[in-house]
């Protein structure tokens, strides 16, 4: 079964420890051109979301990828992969993907693409108000659905 | 004797003050009273193996019970107790 | 270097001149950063007689080696600067994003020195340094000129920027970050807006290299877990934000009423943290790298307050609350609110107006005085109005924005500010919690809370046990969170990380980032060596062991009602220890052994 990345903006205070854990995961230090996950902030309203790659599996980037460096997991997977031995660095994935999530990092000279850190992704164990979570995709929306039920046992208790 | 709660211990007893028509004759008395009251959440707040729980602060008339005597701090009718978890700030 | 940069900005606003400097890597080493370095900076390059709003006053801006890493809830920047308000080598300290950011974009420092002859700001896009017109943004709001930043620079921009408040010279005038987060204390944004400076913007792509990222990361982890583990740091302060303290400072008898006439409130309920999470919170907010999001994202919807922002802290809705007789918290946040926008210290704006609401009430101020406003303590209507007279230098306003000092000495009566060091004190009464006083008097920028709280050993119960009416024992425990706080701020970490690590666990995530082997007790000493060269600069202004006091009120007039009644603070019985075991001479002078211990 292959698991997904949950977002909950309404629990992001916007602390960035998501892009900091990325960073760090992938180089060792504290750069914020080297993360893959992006948090937007709205200062005057106090709001935030923290965004990466949705893995998507009508991918544009796979779809452009002119090598297959991009290229889909192995069945079973839902991710999307990349292959830097195939990667020619022609940035067309950059240019593809709708959510800005392929970046190419001029440090390193490579895309940087959630790669979900192998299975373990460091955001989401970084991540200190739970506005994220690694769930199994049949669990995907049990904690949302979970609120929602919350709220009717609540009301039926009252009426009884 | 006048108990007011605050923070989470509100959300625990569902009240924010009680008016107490019991005499217990210390805070071990007063808080297994009040455990009866609230049941096993309220109990495992205010107690830790029996012990006065660390992760909470009590005042009877302002004074911590922990710099007055404990669980053994005695307590009157007159008395108001204040029930707090842990807080801070700055 | 690591966790450091290694590079330093240098800007003359006078000259227009930018230069690039390397770090000192012993000054980094001895004084950690932050507030260390910054007072290293000012203490070297500073005349002690410079006036604090002339060109000859230097500002620096200045991050952590911890900020912009995942070191728990440390992204924190300082200011630092000859306070204009007290004239005492004076900081203030500020979390969000825009330390990190200067970081990234290259920087341990920033020093700012001399004086723009018209608005300007700084841009810095990491190595592109540009001092640019601001003169469309001079008279702007904190959040407007944030956007019109924005628009002109970057949309990812990071801004610290003064308001009104600032440009006009308050002596209370704060530095804002991301439009909420303050730089508050001290009067700072008076030496920005001196300088004719209006803004800093900020955006960096760089890089913080770590010594030993395997024993960084678990380091890091074990902090973590610490203090997610804690009630406080880990449910409390993000569940009620620190507003959360009125209600239990109020039971104790701490609580200061209508400008310190009392110390216990019946209505403090009203404005306390769960009031504020039942009616007004929208959800936490954290700064950069925070585990703990104590901030508050707030909508107030009552149409005479209506507004959304962020706060209030404990120490503004106590300061807008009960020291000004207000228990309306819709009144409160929107002082608070006014406050960010014009660039305001709430604590030293709610009290200037608390001391004032006395002075009208003794007939030492009258309605020709307040532009025919009633001061009464309880007008709330009243309160927020003189917060935005202030903001904007408006009539009265003008008497106000000096601080509450000021003010009571041009009335004849200085003992009713309740001010230490001319700097109005927080909501913690030393007559009912007597270690916090003997902090107060002996803190190095005036009265202070952060640098030196003893308030969560005395009343929130960390740590051992102790008696707040007690005297015993206080002079060391004020030492050991003063000398712990300067190390603290210094590495750019936040005050709430000690709850739940102390000193040992910071030692170990420094030295692991840096390299440089800290032990628990460097740490601590270097934390000791900051606070005596704040004290040696304090000294060459001018103040005495005789400015190591309180107001007079709060050492003869006993608390009238509440759980404290009938105290006052004996800080004679608590002073000369403190020096003593300082290492000071009884006229609170470092001896030559003491400086020599420290390398001073």
């Amino acid at each position: 079964m292959s698991k997904m990345l949950m977002i909950y903006p309404n629990k992001c205070t916007g602390c960035r420890n998501c892009e900091l854990a990325c960073s760090f995961e992938h180089g060792g230090t504290f750069r914020p051109g080297a993360t893959r996950v992006h948090t937007f902030t709205w200062e005057r309203e106090g709001f935030a979301v923290p965004l990466m790659c949705q893995q998507c599996d009508d991918a544009a980037c796979v779809n452009v990828c002119p090598t297959g460096a991009m290229h889909h997991g192995p069945a079973g997977s839902n991710l999307v992969e990349l292959n830097p031995d195939l990667c020619i660095g022609c940035k067309l994935c950059v240019i593809a993907c709708p959510f800005g999530s392929a970046r190419y990092d001029s440090v390193t000279k490579s895309i940087a693409k959630c790669d979900t850190c192998a299975g373990a992704p460091q955001c989401v164990a970084m991540c200190p108000n739970a506005a994220l979570e690694f769930v199994e995709d049949a669990e995907q929306t049990r904690s949302r659905k979970q609120v929602v039920a919350d709220k009717f046992k609540t009301i039926f208790e009252e009426v009884n | 004797m006048l108990i007011k709660y605050f923070a989470t211990f509100r959300e625990l007893t569902k009240e924010n003050s009680l008016v107490l028509n019991a005499e217990p004759a210390n805070i071990a008395e007063l808080l297994e009273l009040l455990s009866d009251r609230y049941g096993t959440p309220f109990r495992k707040a205010v107690f830790e193996d029996g012990e006065l729980s660390s992760l909470m602060i009590l005042l009877v008339n302002g004074r911590n019970v922990r710099i007055t005597g404990g669980l053994a701090t005695p307590v009157n009718p007159t008395d108001e107790v204040s029930v707090f978890p842990m807080v801070a700030g700055g | 270097m690591n966790g450091w940069i290694g590079t330093t900005l240098r800007v003359d606003l006078s000259r227009g001149t930018i230069k690039r400097e390397r770090t000192n890597k012993l000054v980094a080493r001895d004084y950690i950063g932050a507030r260390g370095m910054g007072v290293k900076i000012i203490s070297d390059e500073v005349d002690p007689s410079a006036d604090a709003l002339g060109p000859d006053n230097k500002l620096v801006f200045a991050p952590g080696p911890f900020t912009g890493t995942f070191a728990p809830s440390a992204g924190r920047y300082n200011v630092i600067t000859k306070s204009p308000l007290n004239g005492t080598i004076a900081g203030s300290n500020s979390g969000g994003v825009f330390g990190p950011e200067l970081k990234f974009a290259g920087y341990d420092a920033v020093i700012i020195e001399g004086q723009a002859k018209k608005p300007v700001y700084l841009w810095i896009k990491n190595d592109l340094v540009e001092i640019r017109d601001a003169s469309a943004m001079w008279g702007m709001t904190v959040a407007d000129t944030t956007d019109a930043l924005r628009e002109q620079t970057d949309p990812d921009a990071k801004v610290a920027c003064i308001g009104p408040a600032g440009e006009n010279l308050s002596l209370i005038a704060s530095i804002m970050n991301e439009m909420h987060r303050a730089a508050g204390r001290t009067g700072v944004g008076a030496v920005m807006g001196s300088k004719k400076l209006k803004a800093i913007a900020v955006i960096g792509t760089g890089e913080i290299t770590v010594a030993d990222p395997v024993a960084f990361k678990a380091a890091v982890m074990d902090a973590r877990g610490k203090i997610q583990a804690n009630p406080v740091g880990g449910v409390g302060l993000k569940a009620y934000g620190t507003d959360v303290l009125v209600n239990i400072l109020n039971q104790s008898g701490a609580l200061p009423v209508n400008n310190w006439q009392d110390a216990y409130s019946p209505v403090a309920d009203k404005i306390g943290g769960e009031s504020l999470a039942a009616n007004q919170l929208v959800r936490p907010k954290g700064c950069f790298a925070c585990i703990i999001s104590c901030g508050r994202a707030t909508k107030v919807t009552n149409p005479a307050y209506a507004g959304v922002g962020e706060g209030p802290e404990y120490e503004s809705a106590w300061a807008f609350g009960v020291d000004s007789g207000i228990d309306n918290l819709d009144a409160i946040i929107k002082a608070n609110y006014l406050c960010n926008e014009y660039g305001l210290d709430t604590i030293s704006m709610g009290s200037t107006i608390a001391c004032a609401m006395e002075l009208y009430e003794l007939g030492l101020l009258t309605k020709k005085d307040t532009d025919g406003l009633d001061l009464s303590f309880g007008n709330a209507e009243v309160m927020v109005e003189l917060v935005r007279k202030t903001g904007v230098g408006e009539g009265f306003g003008k008497r106000l924005q000096e601080g509450s000092y000021r003010l009571a000495d041009s009335v004849g009566r200085p003992d009713l500010s309740m001010t230490v060091k001319k700097q109005e004190m927080p909501a913690y009464d030393p007559r009912g919690v007597q270690g916090i006083g003997l902090n107060y008097a002996t803190n190095n920028r005036g009265g202070c809370h952060v640098r030196g709280y003893t308030i969560a050993v005395e009343v929130l119960g960390q740590g051992a046990p102790t008696d707040p009416h007690a005297t015993e024992g206080k002079a060391a425990l004020d030492i050991v969170f003063q000398d712990l706080t300067s190390a603290l701020d210094s590495s750019g970490s936040c005050l709430f990380a000690t709850f739940g690590i102390g000193g040992a666990e910071l030692a170990g995530m420094l030295s692991a980032l840096t390299g440089v082997d800290y032990s628990l007790e460097e740490f601590m000493k270097a934390g000791a060596r900051i606070w005596n060269l704040e004290r040696l600069w304090n000294l060459k202004v001018g103040y005495t062991a005789a400015d190591d006091t309180l107001p007079v009120r709060l050492l003869t007039e006993p608390i009238k009602t509440g759980p404290s009644k009938g105290r006052v603070n004996h800080l004679d019985q608590m002073l000369p220890e403190y020096y003593a075991l300082r290492g000071w001479d009884a006229a609170g002078v470092p001896t030559p052994e003491k400086l020599a211990e420290l390398a001073l």
